[in-house]
C-alpha cells in the first residue's frame, strides 16, 4: 500500500567511497571544549541532493494566487491562507489589531455562531488556526483535516475568513481572556527577554512591539476589527496554498467555489518607517525577582530576508549556534556545564532582521556565560572558520533537505517564503549550489559585518540583585522591571563588551 | 469499517444501537492505513521492528529501553534522565559529543527522551546514513564511556534543565507536587527530572550499575522506519548488535497503589506566577486497557477542541476560565487523569474548581450524546493519522507500544479499540474513576515577595 515516491531525487556522488570508515580528517584546529572526534563511525559521503517539488500555481479572476502541492501518503489536506498584512500594519494606537482580527474570525459569521463554527470543525476532526504574530506583516490562517471532508472544511474556512462578523458579545469575552493572557505573558522570562531585546534593537520602529497593551484591548471595537478586515483581507493581498492528499483540478475547483466570490479592491503597499540607526552597545537587565536563572539574549541588527548576504549569514549562524553541533552548545554546555542549551538564530523579514544568541544559565555563572558568548562572537569575527568545520556546516544544511520531503506543509512553506519575500522562482533549486559556493573569507566578512560589537545589545532577564554586578562588566547598564518600566536608565550607552 | 466492531454492537441496549446506526450517517469514511511491519528478536534478546516506507528518502532509527524514572532507587530521583544524557558523552568508538556532530553534520536530527516508563534514543537521517545511526546506537549499548568529568558536566546540564523547565517557570513545581500526592508508591511518586539533592548524589558507580542492568539488548526495542529494504536492514542490525551479550532481566517494579479513601489537597505560593492555577488529578487505569481507551475518548469530549464541554461551558459561556484542560495520560502503571485550569482574573479558584467537577458529575449522571462520541472518534482518527506524518514519530510510537505493552501491532489496533468505545462505557468509567475521594488537588496562588523587587 505504500505508493512509490513520485519525488524527483538526484543522487550525486560527492565522494567515491560510499561507506567509508573514516570521515574527512580535520585539517585545521580542533573544535572547542571537550568535544572529541575518533572518526571511526561509518558514514556515507554521498549527499542525497534533493529537488523540492514545485507547487502548481493558478490565479483566480479575482487576483487570488492558488498553490497546490500533491502528496498522497496520508489521507489529509492542509490549506493555508496567507494574508500579506499583519501586525506591522497595526495603527500606532492599537497594537494587536491584526492579531485580534485573526483571533476573532472564528467567533461568528452571518451564517454561523461561534459555537456552531467550533462544533462543525470538531465534528469533521478538522482544525482551524489564525494568527498574526508581532514583528511580522503576515496573517496566517490554516484549516486542515481529512481529505474526505476537504469540501466541508473549505466551506467553513471561507465563511470564517470572508464573512467574519465580529459580534460584540464575543469580543467582550475575548477582551477579558486577552487581558488575562497578557498578564500571564509577563510571568514568562523568555517573553520578557524578547520584548526588551526588540525595544533595544528597533526603538520606535513597529517591529519593536512584541505584545498588545491593556489600553489597546480596552479600545478595540467591532468596527476597528471590521476596518482592518475590509482593508486587508482581499484576494489580491493573499495566497491560498493546498498541500497533501488533493489533486490540482480538485483544489482549483474548491478554491474557485469558495474563494472565487471574494471581491478584490486595491491594497496600498505597506510603507515602513525608516529604521533608526543602530544604538551603541548596551546591557539591559530585566528584574524578575525570584528567578533562579538568567535568560540571556545578545545580538544585533542584520539584513532583510531578500538580502544577498542572508545565505552566508545563515551559514555563519549555523557555525556559531545553529543546533547542538555548533560552537555555543559545545562551549557553554558540553565544556563549561553552564546551561542546558545555548543557540543562535537569524530572523529576517521584509525589514532588516537580527542575529541573536540565547542561553539560560544559573545566576552564579551569568558572568562566565556572557564571557563565553563574547568569546564566541569574537572568534567568528577574528578567526577564519577551519575548512572542515565549514564543509560540515554546509553539508548539514544541504543534506537536511531529504528530511523535509516527508512534510508537504514544510515544502509548501518553503515556496510561500519565496513568493512572499520576492525571492527568485528557482531559489530552492539553486540553494544547495549557492550554499556550496560560500567560502571561509565570506563567512568571516559576514561575521565582522553583522556581529557588530560596538552596537551589540545584551538583555539579561533574572533576579536583579543577583546579576546586576555581572552585567556591568559588559557595558553601560539600564534596568527595567517585568512590567517594562525603567528602574534605572544609563544614557551613556557606548561601551562595548569590555571583559 | 474500522470504527465499529460488529460484535460489540450486539451487547448494547437497543436504543444505543439505533443511535449508533443514526450516527454512522455522519461518520468518517476514512480508514486508518494498515502499517506492515516485521517483528524479529535476535538471539541476544534485542527485539527489532522494521517498517519499510519509500515515500521519502529518509530512515528513522529509534531505540527504546525498558527503563525510566520508575526504575530509579530511593535517593536517586532524576537518575534515569541523567543517565540518558551520559549516552551522548561517547563510547568505545565514538568521542564525546561526536554523536551529535555526526548526525547533524550529515543532515539528520537526533535526541533522547526519558519519561517514567521508558527511555528512547533516536536518529532521523537521509536514507544512506542507516549504517551511521545503527553503529552509533550499537556502540553506546556495547561500551559506553563513563567518566567522572562527563558525569559532572552532564549533572550541571541536567540541573540547568530542571531550573529552565521547573524552578524558573510559573507553576513549575505544582505538577511535581500533584503527582507526589496522587501516587504513594515510589515509582510514580517522584518526578522524572528529580531533585537537585538526588542529582548531586549520583555517582560513577550508579552510572555503571544502571548501564549494566538496564542497557542490555534484551531490555530494548529497536524500530526502523523508512526507505529501506527489510532483509538488508535486518542484516545490518545483526552485524552491529548481534555480538552484544544479554544480561539477566532487571528487577521487577512494584507499582501497586492503595486507594486514598479521601480527597488530598494542598496549596502552594508561587513567586513567579501572576494568576492562580488549579491542578487536580485522579488515579486512572493502566494503558492499553478498555478503561484507558474509554477515558481517552472521554478526555476528548471534555477538552478536545472548542466545542468540547469544558471549553464551551467554562471558557466561553460561563467565562470562569482563561483555559482548562482535562485528559488521561497513558502509562504502564496506573494512569493519571489530570485537570489544569486557569481562572479568569476576578473568578475565585474554588468557583472554577466546583464548575469543573459539575461537568464531571453531568457525565456520570446523564452520559454523553451520540454526536459527541462520533466527534471524538473522528478527532482521534485524525490525530492517529497525523501521528504518522514522519518516519521518526512513527518509529518512536511503535517503540513505546512495544516496550509498554509487548505489542507493536497496537500501532494498527489501538484505534480500533478507541472506535469501539460506547457511550455507556464512558458513563460507567466516569463513575468509576472521577471519584472525589480519589482526587488530589493543588491550588497555586501568586506570591508577592515581602522584599521589594530591586537591586
Amino acid at each position: 500500500m505504500q505508493r512509490k515516491s513520485i519525488l524527483f531525487i538526484l543522487i550525486t556522488l560527492l565522494s567515491a567511497a560510499l561507506l567509508s570508515a573514516q570521515q574527512p580528517q580535520g585539517d585545521d584546529k580542533p573544535l572547542p571544549g571537550k568535544v572529541q572526534r575518533l572518526n571511526r563511525v561509518p558514514v556515507s559521503h554521498e549527499i542525497l541532493k534533493v529537488k523540492l517539488p514545485h507547487p502548481k500555481e493558478v490565479t483566480l479572476p479575482n487576483g487570488l494566487t492558488v498553490l497546490v502541492l500533491e502528496q498522497h501518503k496520508l489521507p489529509t489536506v492542509s490549506c493555508v491562507l496567507w494574508i500579506k498584512s499583519g501586525a506591522l500594519s497595526d495603527p500606532a494606537d492599537l497594537p494587536g489589531l491584526a492579531s485580534f482580527t485573526a483571533d476573532m474570525l472564528r467567533e461568528g459569521t452571518a451564517k454561523r455562531s461561534s459555537a456552531q463554527i467550533a462544533s462543525e470543525l470538531d465534528d469533521l476532526g478538522a482544525t482551524f488556526t489564525a494568527d498574526a504574530g508581532f514583528g511580522s506583516n503576515l496573517t496566517t490562517i490554516q484549516a486542515s483535516g481529512l481529505s474526505e471532508s476537504v469540501d466541508k472544511f473549505l466551506d467553513l474556512m471561507s465563511d470564517i475568513v470572508l464573512n467574519a462578523g465580529f459580534p460584540s458579545t464575543e469580543l467582550d469575552r475575548f477582551k477579558r481572556t486577552e487581558k488575562a493572557r497578557l498578564l500571564q505573558l509577563r510571568s514568562n522570562p523568555g517573553f520578557l527577554a524578547r520584548e526588551r531585546f526588540s525595544r533595544a534593537i528597533y526603538g520606535g520602529f513597529p517591529a519593536s512591539i512584541q505584545a498588545t497593551t491593556n489600553d489597546a484591548i480596552q479600545k478595540v471595537t467591532p468596527e476597528s476589527l471590521r476596518g482592518f478586515h475590509d482593508k486587508y483581507y482581499l484576494p489580491g493581498n493573499a495566497i491560498l496554498a493546498f498541500a497533501g492528499d488533493i489533486t490540482v483540478p480538485q483544489a482549483t475547483a474548491l478554491a474557485t467555489k469558495y474563494f472565487g466570490p471574494w471581491k478584490n479592491s486595491g491594497v496600498a503597499a505597506i510603507t515602513m518607517a525608516e529604521l533608526p540607526p543602530p544604538s551603541a552597545a548596551h546591557v539591559y537587565v530585566v528584574d524578575r525577582p525570584g528567578s533562579v536563572q538568567s535568560n540571556i539574549l545578545a545580538g544585533g541588527l542584520t539584513v532583510r530576508r531578500s538580502d544577498p548576504d542572508y545565505l552566508a549569514l545563515s551559514l555563519a549562524n549555523r557555525i556559531l549556534g545553529g543546533g547542538s553541533a555548533a560552537r555555543l552548545f559545545a562551549n557553554l554546555r558540553e565544556d563549561k556545564g553552564y546551561t542546558y542549551g545555548a543557540y543562535s538564530r537569524v530572523s529576517s523579514d521584509i525589514y532588516p532582521g537580527t542575529l541573536i544568541a540565547n542561553t539560560e544559565v544559573r545566576n552564579a555563572v551569568t558572568d562566565g556565560s556572557l564571557h563565553e558568548l563574547m568569546y564566541e562572537f569574537r572568534r567568528l569575527r577574528d578567526e577564519k572558520v577551519p575548512s572542515a568545520e565549514l564543509e560540515e556546516a554546509k553539508r548539514s544544511i544541504i543534506s537536511r533537505f531529504a528530511l523535509s520531503l516527508q512534510s508537504p506543509s514544510e515544502i509548501m512553506n518553503a515556496w510561500l517564503t519565496v513568493k512572499y519575500y520576492g525571492l527568485p522562482a528557482d531559489y530552492w533549486d539553486r540553494y544547495a549550489d549557492e550554499v556550496a559556493k560560500i567560502d571561509a573569507d565570506t563567512i568571516q566578512r559576514t561575521a565582522k559585518k553583522y556581529i557588530d560589537l560596538d552596537h551589540l545589545q545584551i538583555v539579561i532577564v533574572g533576579d536583579g540583585k543577583e546579576v546586576r554586578e555581572a552585567a556591568s562588566k559588559y557595558g553601560a547598564v539600564s534596568v527595567f522591571d517585568a512590567e517594562g518600566k525603567p528602574m534605572e536608565v544609563n544614557p551613556a550607552g557606548a561601551v562595548s563588551g569590555t571583559k | 469499517m474500522h470504527s465499529r466492531k460488529m460484535n460489540s454492537r450486539k451487547k448494547l441496549p437497543l436504543i444505543c444501537a439505533l443511535l449508533l446506526i443514526f450516527a454512522s450517517f455522519t461518520s468518517a469514511q476514512t480508514r486508518l492505513p494498515k502499517i506492515q511491519f516485521t517483528d524479529t528478536t535476535l538471539e541476544n534478546g534485542l527485539r527489532v521492528v522494521i517498517v519499510p516506507d519509500n515515500t521519502a528518502p529518509v530512515v528513522a532509527v529509534s531505540m527504546t529501553y525498558n527503563t525510566g524514572s520508575r526504575n530509579e532507587k530511593q535517593g536517586r530521583t532524576g537518575f534515569a534522565h541523567l543517565f540518558e544524557h551520559m549516552m551522548f558523552e561517547g563510547s568505545a568508538n565514538v568521542g564525546k559529543g561526536e554523536h551529535m556532530l555526526l548526525v547533524q553534520n550529515y543532515g539528520g536530527t537526533m535526541n533522547g527522551t526519558t519519561n517514567s516508563d521508558r527511555t528512547n534514543y533516536f536518529e532521523e537521517m537521509p536514507r544512506n546514513q542507516l549504517d551511521m545511526a545503527l553503529f552509533l546506537e550499537s556502540d553506546r549499548m556495547k561500551a559506553l564511556n563513563i567518566t567522572q568529568a562527563n558525569l559532572d558536566n552532564q549533572r550541571n546540564a541536567v540541573q540547568e534543565e530542571r531550573r529552565l523547565r521547573v524552578d524558573n517557570q510559573p507553576y513549575g513545581k505544582s505538577g511535581e507536587a500533584l503527582e507526589s500526592m496522587v501516587y504513594d508508591a515510589f515509582p510514580y511518586h517522584h518526578s522524572v527530572i528529580g531533585s537537585m539533592e538526588d542529582l548531586n548524589a549520583a555517582s560513577i558507580d550508579d552510572v555503571k550499575e544502571f548501564f549494566r542492568v538496564y542497557y542490555a539488548p534484551n531490555n530494548a526495542v529497536l524500530v526502523l522506519v523508512g526507505d529501506l529494504d527489510t532483509k538488508e536492514a535486518l542484516g545490518k542490525v545483526k552485524k552491529y548488535f548481534g555480538d552484544i551479550p544479554r544480561q539477566s532481566a532487571p528487577p521487577p517494579v512494584d507499582m501497586t497503589e492503595s486507594p486514598h479513601g479521601k480527597e488530598r489537597r494542598s496549596t502552594m505560593e508561587d513567586t513567579l506566577a501572576r494568576l492562580p492555577q488549579i491542578q487536580a488529578a485522579y488515579p486512572g487505569p493502566v494503558g492499553n486497557t478498555q478503561d484507558f481507551y474509554t477515558l481517552q475518548v472521554l478526555s476528548n469530549i471534555l477538552s478536545g477542541g472548542r466545542s468540547s464541554r469544558l471549553y464551551e461551558h467554562l471558557v466561553r459561556q460561563k467565562q470562569l476560565a482563561v483555559n482548562v484542560f482535562a485528559g488521561i495520560q497513558e502509562r504502564r502503571g496506573p494512569g493519571l487523569f489530570r485537570v489544569v485550569a486557569l481562572p479568569r482574573p476576578g473568578v475565585k479558584p474554588e468557583d472554577l474548581e466546583a464548575a469543573i467537577y459539575d461537568e464531571f458529575e453531568a457525565v456520570k449522571k446523564d452520559g454523553i450524546t451520540p454526536q459527541e462520541l462520533e466527534k471524538a472518534r473522528v478527532q482521534l482518527l485524525r490525530a492517529d493519522i497525523q501521528g504518522r506524518s514522519s518516519a521518526l514519530g512513527l518509529a518512536n510510537r511503535i517503540g513505546m507500544l512495544t516496550v509498554y505493552f509487548n505489542d507493536p501491532g497496537l500501532i494498527n489496533t489501538a484505534y480500533e479499540k478507541i472506535a469501539a468505545v460506547t457511550a455507556s462505557q464512558i458513563q460507567t468509567a466516569a463513575q468509576k474513576y472521577l471519584v472525589p475521594e480519589n482526587r488530589a488537588v493543588v491550588i497555586t496562588t501568586p506570591h508577592v515577595s515581602g522584599s521589594k523587587p530591586g537591586l
